[in-house]
């Protein structure tokens, strides 16, 4: 086992953060490069003519997570030294659902908002500064939130656990979801195309 | 031409997303048989292994204390089943982060697994006790139970008492984590302290 | 197909000239765009242990904000006192990382032509109305990531890679309602 590298000392808290520099230049051009800096593009998910996000989202995920396994079992990588996040049942379900709805006002995602300001999208400035603002009223007000934000708490729990199933049959069906998903994307952005257009005629 | 490559690509790509989780599967379900296979059967109880028991629990290898606990969940010690034997209301009432319910009774189905430390607790620990010696007659290894029960993690964990040495920032944030209140006695909890902001902050976890 | 080309919808400033010389590039491919990202998160992993994140970013900031104003409301706090970084904001791991997304998308615009100071809307609605949603969207957002500790880069792409549970939850969660909202807005981005 070598990695994560800097539980073993193959880098320090020094490297760490030049990694995160790295890291978050990689990750803003990929976002940048696929067109998910512009609300427009990212609106376009959810009229089902530009399912852009869900493409590079469910890519991502897939890749990473079999490159998760398969370095874990070629005992290169240890991944209970990765930070998995808690699970929170019912803040994580409910926050989920806060978020995707401003996530459909604002059309752009904390992320995604940074790289839109940085290229020069004044919208992705007022959702930095709108998501700011949440954040720390939340914070400010979480003192009386305890309960729920507390609610439910189930440590680091996984699919395969929770379903108690081994994580490759979990990977497997994730990644079989997501390749049959992506083989039907083309038609649905064409459905939803041409039913658009038909439907600005009516209007 | 362009579009053509960029067709070929993604093929490749999907077709090895494809294999990569197809071998995957197969391999998770070889391990898995080979994990549950017992590597020893499960000792009954015989005298010796009743003498072995005994000596553990003089020896006070088989608990820990609700601090103990409490670093193991932050830590998130590796293969760590918390589990609440008490009934369902008392359960869903309160239960500590991370626990699963798993009644004295079902506790005879649970089949040892390698690598599994498991914590039992119960209100006051009697039967948590209980629970240990019956998983460790059954065959588990790493098992301890939560001296004092539920009513130490309260005290200790969730309103733990300050101490006046170099323990209280990590007392105070251990107990934080959890959603507890620390307690300075009589004297009311110092409103500004660099060196606890500082504590907490160096051991927040890697989160997002 | 407009949508696949970046246009800026309403300049608020003239249009520069020479922007026009430029033609921006189209955007690259999603899938393999996607495929990437994910062999970034994946080098996340390996070298820190961890995966990507924005919320975290923020609640630092706000944090050291918070803490600029009232040191003593800021201890209180235990969100905020969670977050306080002493040796300094840059040694925020999320934060850096951060200033690399702005970096990389900057740079990433910058070669395809894509950099101009837009205020990106549907037809339908003005500048102000604009701006107003998107920082209405970006507060309701806030509230939602602290609830969820995370938003679609830490709990959707990083715990929906480790097959976290809240992660998967917070995601069924995010696009179930943001199908919902953005069904009952459509007119917005008419």
């Amino acid at each position: 086992m070598i990695a994560p590298f800097t539980e073993f000392g193959l880098l320090g808290p020094r490297g760490a953060l030049v990694a995160a520099f790295a890291i978050g230049i990689a990750f803003g051009a990929c976002l940048e490069r696929s067109g998910l800096g512009s609300a427009r593009k990212l609106m376009g998910q959810f009229d089902l003519t530009d399912l852009a996000v869900f493409k590079v989202m469910f890519s991502a995920i897939v890749t990473a997570m079999l490159g998760l396994f398969w370095l874990s079992r070629l005992g290169l990588l240890d991944v209970q030294k990765v930070y998995l996040p808690d699970t929170f049942l019912l803040p994580q379900l409910l926050g989920g659902a806060l978020f995707g709805v401003g996530f459909a006002l604002a059309g752009l995602c904390p992320g995604t908002s940074c790289v839109a300001a940085a290229t020069g999208r004044v919208d992705g400035v007022a959702v930095m500064l709108g998501m700011f603002a949440g954040v720390l009223a939340t914070g400010a007000a979480l003192p009386w939130l305890q309960r729920l934000y507390l609610a439910t708490a189930r440590g680091g729990l996984t699919l395969p656990r929770l379903l108690g199933m081994p994580e490759g049959v979990v990977i497997l069906v994730v990644v079989g979801v997501a390749l049959t998903a992506f083989g039907f994307t083309a038609r649905i952005e064409r459905r939803a195309a041409m039913s658009s257009r038909t439907s600005d005629n009516g209007v | 031409m362009g579009s053509d490559m960029l067709t070929l690509e993604k093929r490749l790509l999907a077709g090895a997303a494809a294999a990569l989780s197809i071998l995957a599967a197969a391999n998770s379900i070889v391990n898995a048989h080979a994990e549950h296979y017992p590597g020893t059967t499960p000792s009954a109880v015989t005298p010796s292994a009743v003498s072995a028991l005994a000596a553990e629990i003089e020896h006070e290898d088989d608990h820990v204390t609700a601090v103990e606990l409490a670093q193991w969940i932050r830590q998130r010690k590796p293969g760590l089943r918390v589990l609440d034997v008490r009934s369902d209301p008392e359960y869903q009432a309160y239960h500590i982060p991370s626990a699963e319910r798993l009644p004295l009774t079902a506790l005879a189905a649970l089949a040892p697994t390698d690598g599994e430390t498991l914590v039992l607790y119960s209100e006051g620990g009697a039967h948590a006790a209980q629970g240990w010696v019956l998983l460790r007659a059954s065959g588990h290894r790493r098992v301890y139970f939560l001296r004092g029960g539920l009513l130490d993690w309260m005290d200790d964990v969730m309103s733990p008492a300050l101490p006046n040495d170099s323990s209280r920032a990590t007392v105070a944030a251990l107990s934080r984590y959890f959603g507890g209140v620390p307690r300075a006695g009589a004297v009311p909890l110092p409103t500004s302290s660099a060196t606890a902001a500082t504590a907490v902050a160096r051991v927040r976890r890697r989160g997002c | 197909m407009t949508s696949t080309l970046a246009q800026p919808s309403a300049a608020l400033l003239r249009d520069r000239p020479h922007a026009r010389a430029a033609a921006p590039r189209p955007y690259a491919d999603p899938y393999l765009t996607g495929f990437v990202l994910g062999l970034v998160l994946l080098a996340a992993f390996v070298l820190v242990g961890r995966g990507l994140g924005a919320t975290g970013a923020f609640a630092s900031v706000a944090a050291t904000a918070v803490d600029a104003v009232s040191s003593r409301t800021a201890q209180h706090n235990g969100f905020f006192a969670e977050r306080l970084t002493p040796d300094g904001i840059w040694r925020e791991w999320l934060v850096v990382e951060i200033a690399g997304v702005f970096a990389g998308g900057w740079a990433s615009a910058a070669l395809a032509h894509r950099l101009h100071i837009t205020v990106e809307r549907g037809a339908s609605l003005g500048v102000t109305q604009r701006l107003a949603r998107a920082a209405g969207g970006g507060v309701v957002m806030g509230v939602g990531a602290v609830l969820a500790r995370g938003c679609t880069s830490g709990q959707a792409l990083t715990g929906g890679a480790l097959l976290s549970v809240g992660s998967w939850l917070f995601m069924f969660g995010a696009f179930g309602a943001a199908y919902l909202a953005a069904w009952l807005m459509r007119s917005a981005w008419a």
